[in-house]
């Protein structure tokens, strides 16, 4: 029985995508929560259990170990909550196509981390970028075509990437089961195919500089595909193809050029990503960016070679889509409310939304790294294991790192105050008169959020019991039960949550004891507080954006030269216009290209 | 959790050590700067006179304000100072890591600025968010030095975030403050504490001349209260965090403590001469003179440290 059912975890959404066709509107999203609750208690059920690999005509197609479990539960649990947001509030004309691409969506990603087939993984693959690009053409927006495009041009390009670096792999090793045997990266062809398929991840998962897509495509496709794909699963297939190669493609445990290598890539993500995230007026930009940014970290990770560092940068994966996923919903049920995506538009809603201001507080804390939420557990990890691996090395490699850390760390104080000037532009400041009719969201959007919000603080809290024991230990070379206790020994989350509380109560009950409440209105000096007087927050960091050299850097962002899509677009352009140039249609000129082409031909072929 | 934490949450040197000696340094404050203006300065206890009548006032709440918030950030500031004095105070008098090492502590600190910004735009007033975003800035601007501030000591110490550790390596081997990069980062610690306590020339968030105390401007009562009171705790959280990283940490034996108190006090007096010294800067001349003249003397104290110095 065991041994099909890993069949199911794909089977079961593609069959629940068809029915969903013919399926009357009202039943699909029932269809849609219902199989994927099946799915998750399959996922903790084959987890518990040892199920066998499936084989296809002796190849072995989908097999099952810890990374992939982990992978696999957290790929069910995001998508239930999603679809929880999604019962209600949809927009009526998308909700048809939206209930299909679903699951199918869920089939893809679910395939994709089942194989262990280089085929399978790269048909698989490549479907999880198709439906990201069937989810963008549902937006509304006047660029969402345009975005749909860009996305399905780098993640396409990316995919075909994959190929190739798996048939060179093929082509070193004679393996298509490519977990098998770490391939050395001591010849030119290992290193192409490492290359070919770090770029693949990078540009799944919004990694630097293959991440143009994502901010652009979370402001145009619909906010629930967005908190779907790109903040959350294609974080996953991203950085699990990534730890993948680490772990088990490539060899690189004593590969120290290419540690450094992971960790500088990780800290100028971070920054590059969150600087520009800093200056968006756009809620959803913003956002994207920082969907960017926080890669960076498990880049750091996952790739440092480190141990704690590593476990550090898949956890952060997980908290990664949770507090992002939750922050999207969150901007989507307001949005929904007001209309728009742009801060200026928005101001001090706080007082009227306050469930989502709450659990939009709790995932901008957490994505900040404040203690005891999960954001910070994770780059706590990061950082720790990044400095252990930085002991041992010699003073040139430790600065290096030292540096990249110094980045890592600054990047989580912009997080924080790019977080701030979204809170304020949303929730807090003075209220536009035209808001003043809003309302909260319906019931199933902050209970998605809200779960989301809960386990924000349960995983930061809770992590070595809910995360490392299970999934961890066991999984990542050399992490053992006596890291977990040394981790405990180093920090102890519950510890810092109960004293924080024991003051906070005394705080509190000295408040409840001496207050005498008065309402009133602002105060200014005597002036009526008029809507002049409205602080938007997207003039926040003027000062920063105006300093030099960092003024002419963002001109240079803003102008797209830092987008690869643009610049290859720029390229294929002017090449076209080259070739165009040598097509005058004279006949002189074509045999003259003829004669040069059979000298070459005769040149090579001698 | 041990109950022997609760005492040193609750007691010493948690929150009645740091919120009297808070207080009674805020009036060593109150007193040299008076000194300085030619004025007498208030009785010793007047900040404690302050703290209790602040207490019995009215707590005006804005209507248009995210109420729950507007109460629970100054609580939730002292919060994390009261914990902070826990760990840092823990580890410097009893040898023990409570909660977890300097990473959690840099972390940790950030929290009280964080819950400022909050608290204060909450009301929808516009020097509150005014302030606030010159808060977050001003944060910003000193974050990227005190990192250096806090790696220099991990590096000394052989990699060791443990805040006992980091004390005990030097109660071996000479405080840090003796090597180069030491000297460096002990002077950019001064100066990044200045900035996280807001104290003149870094007043830009509270500037009373512009901002009418910027984010704390529609507070009253024992919120109010509670702000003063972190404040003060501040003077004794910061300074404490500096002795342990750069001069040594604490001694039980023979005059260590009257060494201690000497090299708390001798911080807290440049502080003070700072203070009275210097008139307020702008906020993008404060951006300036982080990032661009103190970093690079970061990257510089990093260097030295790696390579011994």
């Amino acid at each position: 029985m065991v041994d099909k059912t890993l069949y199911l975890l794909v089977s079961v959404p593609f069959v629940v995508a068809i029915i969903n066709i013919v399926l009357p509107k009202v039943l699909r999203s029932i269809l849609n929560l219902l199989g994927s609750v099946f799915l998750l208690y399959l996922s903790i059920r084959l987890l518990l259990g040892e199920p066998s690999p499936i084989k296809i005509l002796e190849w072995e197609v989908f097999s099952m170990d810890k990374l992939t479990g982990f992978a696999l539960i957290f790929i069910q649990i995001l998508s239930i909550i999603i679809l929880i947001y999604a019962l209600k509030g949809l927009d009526k004309k998308l909700s048809g196509k939206f209930c299909i691409l679903y699951p199918f969506t869920v089939a893809c990603c679910n395939a994709t981390v089942l194989s262990s087939n280089a085929v399978s993984l790269v048909i698989f693959w490549g479907l999880s970028g198709l439906v990201l690009y069937l989810f963008g053409l549902l937006g509304t927006g006047p660029d969402a075509q345009r975005t749909a495009k860009k996305t399905f041009i780098l993640i396409g390009g990316s995919d075909a990437l994959l190929l190739t670096g798996l048939i060179i792999l093929f082509h070193e090793s004679f393996k298509v089961n490519i977990f098998l045997s770490p391939t050395a990266l001591d010849n030119a062809a290992a290193v192409l195919a490492f290359i070919m398929l770090l770029i693949a991840a990078l540009a799944k998962a919004g990694g630097f500089p293959f991440h143009t897509w994502l901010p652009e495509y979370s402001k145009e496709a619909p906010v629930e595909s967005v908190a779907l794909l790109p903040a959350a699963l294609d974080k996953i297939l991203g950085i699990y193809l990534l730890a993948r190669m680490v772990m088990s493609i490539f060899n690189m445990e004593t590969n120290i050029g290419m540690q450094l290598f992971f960790i500088t890539l990780g800290a100028v993500t971070v920054i590059i990503a969150v600087m520009m995230a800093m200056i968006q007026h756009n809620g959803r930009k913003l956002l994207g960016y920082h969907a960017v940014s926080q890669v960076g970290y498990m880049i750091m990770g996952v790739g440092s070679g480190n141990p704690i560092a590593m476990a550090g940068g898949l956890f952060h994966m997980i908290n990664n889509t949770i507090y992002k996923s939750n922050l999207f919903l969150s901007l989507g049920s307001v949005e929904k409310q007001v209309g728009s995506s742009e801060l200026s538009e928005m101001g001090g809603l706080g007082k009227k939304m306050p469930f989502t201001f709450t659990m939009a507080l709790v995932g901008a804390l957490s994505i900040s790294g404040i203690p005891p939420f999960n954001g910070f557990f994770s780059k706590w990890m990061i950082y720790t294991g990044i400095l252990e691996k930085a002991k041992g090395l010699p003073g040139g490699y430790q600065l290096w790192i030292l540096l990249c850390l110094v980045l890592a760390v600054f990047g989580s104080a912009l997080t924080l105050a790019s977080f701030l000037k979204f809170i304020h532009a949303i929730f807090l400041g003075k209220r536009p008169a035209k808001l003043d009719q809003i309302k909260e969201s319906s019931a199933n959007h902050w209970i998605a959020t809200g779960i989301l919000a809960v386990s924000c603080l349960v995983l930061g809290l809770f992590a070595v019991q809910l995360i490392f024991r299970p999934f961890m230990v066991g999984m990542i070379t050399k992490f053992n039960t006596d890291t977990l206790t040394s981790l405990s020994d180093m920090y102890s989350p519950t510890l810092v949550i109960l004293l924080m509380l024991v003051s906070f109560g005394i705080g509190l009950v000295v408040y409840l004891l001496t207050r005498k409440v008065r309402y009133d209105d602002n105060y200014l000096g005597g002036m009526p507080a008029l809507e002049k007087f409205r602080v938007v927050g997207t003039e926040f960091y003027n000062e920063i954006r105006n300093m030099s050299p960092l003024r002419s850097l963002y001109n240079a962002a803003e102008e797209k030269w830092c987008d690869i899509y643009e610049l290859a677009s720029k390229f294929t352009v002017s090449f076209s216009k080259l070739l165009q140039k040598a097509h005058p249609g004279q006949l002189q000129l074509y045999l003259l290209y003829i004669v040069i082409g059979v000298l070459l031909s005769i040149w090579i072929i001698r | 959790m041990k109950v022997e934490y609760l005492f040193y949450l609750l007691v010493f040197p948690g929150l009645l050590f740091t919120g009297v000696v808070g207080l009674l340094v805020g009036w060593v404050d109150r007193k040299v700067s008076a000194r300085f203006q030619y004025r007498v300065g208030p009785p010793l206890f007047q900040n404690f006179n302050d703290f209790f009548k602040l207490l019995g006032k009215e707590t005006m709440i804005v209507k248009q304000s995210v109420h729950w918030l507007f109460i629970a950030a100054p609580l939730v500031a002292f919060a994390a100072l009261v914990l902070l004095s826990t760990m840092i105070g823990s580890a410097l008098f009893y040898q023990q890591n409570i909660g977890g090492g300097l990473i959690v502590v840099m972390y940790l600190l950030m929290v009280s600025s964080v819950m400022i910004i909050l608290g204060g735009s909450s009301t929808g007033n516009v020097y509150s968010s005014i302030g606030a975003a010159r808060e977050i800035k001003l944060l910003l601007a000193d974050e990227l030095v005190f990192i250096f501030v806090c790696l220099i000591p991990i590096i000394k110490s052989g990699y060791q975030i443990d805040l006992v550790q980091i004390a005990g390596i030097q109660e071996s081997g000479g405080a840090f403050i003796r090597a180069t990069s030491g000297i460096i980062g002990f002077i950019l610690g001064i100066l990044c504490i200045q900035a996280k306590m807001t104290l003149p020339p870094f007043h830009i968030p509270e500037a009373e001349t512009e901002l009418v105390e910027g984010p704390l401007m529609e507070y009253s009562g024992p919120p109010l209260a509670f702000w003063k009171l972190n404040h003060f705790m501040m003077w004794v959280v910061y300074p404490f965090l500096l002795v342990l990283l750069y001069l040594g940490g604490f001694k039980s034996e023979g005059l260590g403590i009257l060494w201690f108190v000497l090299k708390y006090l001798a911080i807290v007096v440049v502080m003070i001469i700072i203070k009275n010294t210097n008139p307020r800067i702008r906020i993008d001349t404060a951006l300036h003179f982080f990032w661009k003249i103190l970093t690079p003397l970061g990257i510089i104290a990093l260097i030295l440290s790696v390579l011994g110095a």
